[in-house]
């Protein structure tokens, strides 16, 4: 058996380009079933898992899938924004605890997670380095966010600026990373979270400065009444939050217009939900109320449906490769068969010469085998962030 | 060595018959066969070494009745006891000089491979003239030293009988002299017999005998 | 049980084992001081009387912690990052409201353990006059005018802010309801005592004009009706030549005879005012734990000083 397996090493390796060829087929006919299989598995994983402990999320009339996508997974698409006083209504029908986020900017490709301190308890995070946000400027990573950008505690990190030539909207803040949180295996894992009036000073709408009532410098003042100063744009605005600069920091404007993406909704029991619901059925609502488990659930159905169609697609490749694959193997038998007449001359059994060919089979559909396995290996581990490449962004 | 009696062969299809009454020969003798192309002097080589069997009469190589052996035991006889040498050399390709001289123990469980064969696998290549090339790929070497390198993987097992079949036929007149030197020593030195199938009549007062195809078809030939 | 006979030691052990008794079933004022239980509630306050409130209601069954130092004005303490996250880690955080501490709005706190005592009378809120306010470019909005926040000695809304506290309770330890509610009635007549306490007092010449040391006294004056205007001194320090100077302004229009201070002066202050022919009562808001007693005894003096001005 050595013996036969050792020739038909030889024969395979001197046989380079055809030996690749088939490893090649073999490969991608095993591998596309499984990885599509595997990634499938994994986006169910994690858009259902989220989705069905997320109970309800309140947002802009439009696209649920939008809305789900965005609050739950962070994905690129902003939805419509609301206003803070969504997330106030909620709490004031005592029927649910509100969590509001505001997913709309990046830091060095990272969602920026503008949220209150709540949302930390209702998804189970865990500091596993430094602490949590205390302070307006302060930012927690995620795990997966802080390996990829090298981001310990006591670090800073830059907001990016939303548009490259977005002059006088989002300017960038540089932020105080406090903490790293414990891996979560979610999207929290690649987010960078701050306080929600953190985001809305990376949005300009608070900011810090010196105090204009008392400065000297007359440039910076637009105009002056008894009861008001206004500043000019030449007035600079801090572009990092300090210990010292702590307390100029201000919002203008009543806070319940200040915008958000979405409110995420924690009803205290079922029924509570279901009242919470129906508060928003009305056609004159200006906003909707979703459960992003049914969201995700209409979207896996419309993946399974396309999967299906690609199996079948691919079994029809499946076996015209295996027949293309046969033909090789027969053809490559038929070039062979000087080699096979001298070897039955010198003495070789046909069991031995069938035993020969089918170790050659044996070796290449092991490679093959071999190679699908890495790759799905790779797949596997890297399945987190295909699904999200895939289906979230 | 060989004694055939009474021989008829004719193939299933086809109008080819051979037919020999008597033919022997001895033991250490090197015998040429001549004839025309198509006259069986292939098919005869394939009787002796078993790889046919005869429609009529006997076939005995080293006192054993190769025509009366079943399947397996033809080829295990015919492995452990006839070396082959072919016109193009039949080397494989894909198997450096070494591993085709070591071809015969890696086909067959009737030969053991183990340090000994390997080690005489060598001494024999380097008889050859050709130990130094025992890792080059077989294409690489010329057609004289592929001669040499398929002389010692008939020899390797060694045979009671060698078969060579236009051992000598895509060789340069050169080289032609040289192996059959060669082959002819390794005979003697391996005490073994030689029947070769030729049409290099230059070489032929080399052998001990020469037998001519034609002769048989009427009746022996000796 | 071996019968305890006349011998000296048995003096020593019947005084221990009624020592006990009192201990484990003590004075009733006591439970509310007593250690918490093992399922208490921990709770943060942002100044000492929503502490006091808090502590009155819960009794045994919360863990209060004040954790501003006693000799910084809470309102404008600031904590460092590792005491905003004991605040966090509370099972509920008590906020004065009306912007009562500023660190507040800079600090990461869980709304859902937030409770904001004064937002039950937000409309209620005094915005602080003569406050310069700020905004950017012509049509920019403007900056928060600030209110004022000594919400607790106007003692209907300290009752308020206590019934928030209770209700606030009742929801997170509904199997001590009876008992939270026990406390909170108590407490709250205490409160009601002294708000009747202080119009009885005021009635007798309500539109006496006074002065306030601070301006602290907006929801107090309010309240109870006071004619009162604020100058910005310390009690413990001697007024500078503008301070005073700007009391002398008031004075023009404003004939209090009287000015009311959060502690107790200088004697320096109160002898220069004497010679101004304006007396000095202590009414200490009590935003931070008193050297002495509690919020309410320190209440109850507050009430007893304040007779001096109307007799």
């Amino acid at each position: 058996m050595i013996d036969s397996i050792y020739i038909a090493w030889k024969y395979v390796g001197f046989n380079k380009v055809r030996t690749a060829t088939l490893v090649a087929c073999i490969t991608l006919i095993s591998f596309l079933p499984v990885s599509l299989q595997l990634l499938l598995e994994e986006s169910e994983r994690q858009l259902l898992s989220r989705a069905v402990v997320t109970p309800l999320v309140i947002g802009a009339k439009g696209s649920s899938l939008d809305l789900v996508m965005n609050t739950l997974y962070f994905g690129d698409e902003v939805p419509e924004l609301i206003d803070m006083g969504a997330s106030d209504r909620i709490w004031d029908t005592g029927l649910a605890v509100p969590i509001p986020v505001y997913v709309r900017f990046q830091a060095r490709g990272q969602p920026i997670v503008g949220t209150s301190l709540d949302y930390f308890d209702f998804r189970g995070l865990k500091i596993r380095e430094g602490r949590m946000i205390a302070l307006l400027g302060e930012c927690v990573v995620g795990k997966k966010v802080a390996g990829r950008l090298d981001l310990k505690p006591g670090d800073s990190l830059v907001s990016s600026p939303e548009t490259l030539f977005d002059l006088a909207g989002v300017y960038p803040l540089k932020m105080k990373v406090v903490g790293v949180l414990e891996k979560s295996h979610t999207s929290d894992d690649l987010a960078v979270f701050v306080d929600l009036k953190t985001a809305w000073v990376i949005q300009g709408l608070g900011h810090g400065h010196e105090d204009v009532t008392k400065t000297k410098d007359t440039t910076v003042i637009l105009k002056r009444t008894d009861n008001n100063v206004a500043a000019s744009a030449k007035l600079f605005h801090y572009a990092e939050i300090t210990e010292e600069n702590l307390g100029s920091f201000h919002f203008h404007g009543d806070l319940s217009v200040y915008p958000i993406t979405a409110v995420i909704a924690v009803p205290h029991d079922t029924k509570s939900g279901t009242i919470l619901r129906g508060r928003y059925l009305s056609k004159e609502e200006a906003l909707q109320i979703v459960k992003p488990e049914e969201v995700i659930d209409g979207l896996l159905q419309n993946i399974f449906r396309i999967k299906n169609v690609l199996d079948a697609v691919i079994s029809v490749v499946a076996l015209a490769t295996i027949l293309a694959l046969i033909l090789v193997f027969a053809l490559s038998l038929r070039l062979r068969q000087r080699e096979i007449q001298t070897i039955f001359k010198i003495g070789c059994s046909r069991m031995t010469i069938a035993r020969l060919l089918t170790a050659e089979i044996a070796l290449i559909l092991l490679m093959g085998g071999a190679l699908c396995i890495a790759l799905v290996f790779l797949v596997d581990q890297f399945s987190n962030d295909l699904v999200r490449a895939l289906f979230i962004r | 060595m060989i004694r055939i009696h009474h021989l008829g062969f004719h193939y299933r299809e086809g109008e080819f018959r051979l037919t020999m009454p008597e033919f022997t020969v001895a033991g250490s003798e090197k015998v040429a066969v001549i004839g025309p192309s198509g006259s069986g002097k292939t098919t005869l080589l394939n009787l002796i070494a078993g790889i046919i069997t005869p429609t009529e009469g006997d076939v005995t190589v080293a006192d054993v009745q190769v025509s009366n052996l079943n399947d397996r035991e033809r080829r295990d006889f015919r492995i452990t006891n006839i070396g082959f040498v072919f016109q193009d050399f039949e080397l494989l390709d894909y198997l450096n000089v070494l591993d085709n001289i070591l071809h015969p123990y890696r086909i067959t469980g009737a030969l053991q491979l183990d340090r000994e064969v390997r080690t005489r696998a060598v001494s024999l290549a380097q008889e050859m003239g050709i130990g130094d090339k025992l890792k080059r790929a077989a294409n690489d070497l010329s057609h004289g030293e592929k001669q040499r390198a398929a002389i010692c993987r008939a020899l390797l097992p060694r045979p009671k009988l060698i078969l060579a079949d236009e051992a000598t036929g895509n060789l340069d007149p050169a080289n032609k002299t040289r192996i059959l030197d060669l082959l002819f020593r390794s005979v003697e030195d391996h005490d073994a017999t030689l029947l070769a199938v030729t049409h290099d009549h230059e070489l032929l007062d080399r052998f001990d005998r020469v037998v001519d195809f034609q002769d048989f078809h009427g009746g022996e030939a000796g | 049980m071996a019968r305890i006979t006349n011998v000296p030691g048995s003096t020593f052990l019947s005084g221990t084992l009624l020592f006990a008794v009192l201990i484990l079933f003590g004075v009733p004022e006591a439970t509310w001081a007593g250690d918490p239980d093992d399922e208490s509630l921990t709770l943060y306050a942002v100044n000492y009387p929503l502490k006091y409130f808090a502590q009155r209601i819960a009794g045994g069954h919360a863990n209060l912690v004040f954790p501003v130092p006693a000799d910084e004005d809470p309102a404008f303490w600031n904590p460092d990052p590792e005491t905003i996250a004991a605040f966090q880690k509370a099972d509920l955080i008590l906020l004065n409201g009306a912007g009562y501490a500023r660190w507040v709005d800079k600090a990461s706190l869980p709304r859902s353990k937030v409770l904001d005592t004064s937002a039950g009378f937000k409309e209620q809120y005094i915005k602080i006059k003569g406050a310069v306010t700020h905004s950017h470019g012509a049509e920019g909005k403007h900056a928060h005018e600030g209110v004022a926040f000594t919400t607790w000695i106007d003692f209907d809304l300290a009752g308020r802010q206590t019934r928030a506290i209770w209700e606030a309770l009742s929801r997170m330890r509904p199997d001590l309801q009876d008992e939270l509610q026990s406390n909170y009635v108590v407490l709250a007549k205490d409160l009601k005592e002294i708000d009747k306490a202080i119009r009885e007092i005021v009635s007798a010449n309500p539109t006496q004009p006074l002065i306030g040391s601070h301006p602290v006294y907006d929801y107090f004056a309010r309240r109870y009706g006071l004619t009162m205007r604020s100058v910005h001194w310390e009690p413990d320090e001697v007024p500078s030549d503008a301070q005073w100077a700007e009391l002398q302004g008031i004075l023009e229009s404003h004939l209090a005879k009287w000015m009311i201070w959060e502690g107790r002066p200088m004697q320096g202050s109160v002898d220069k005012l004497e010679a101004a022919g304006i007396k000095s009562l202590v009414f200490d808001p009590c935003a931070n734990v008193p050297d002495q007693g509690d919020f309410l005894g320190i209440m109850k003096q507050n009430v007893e000083n304040l007779k001096k001005a109307f007799p």
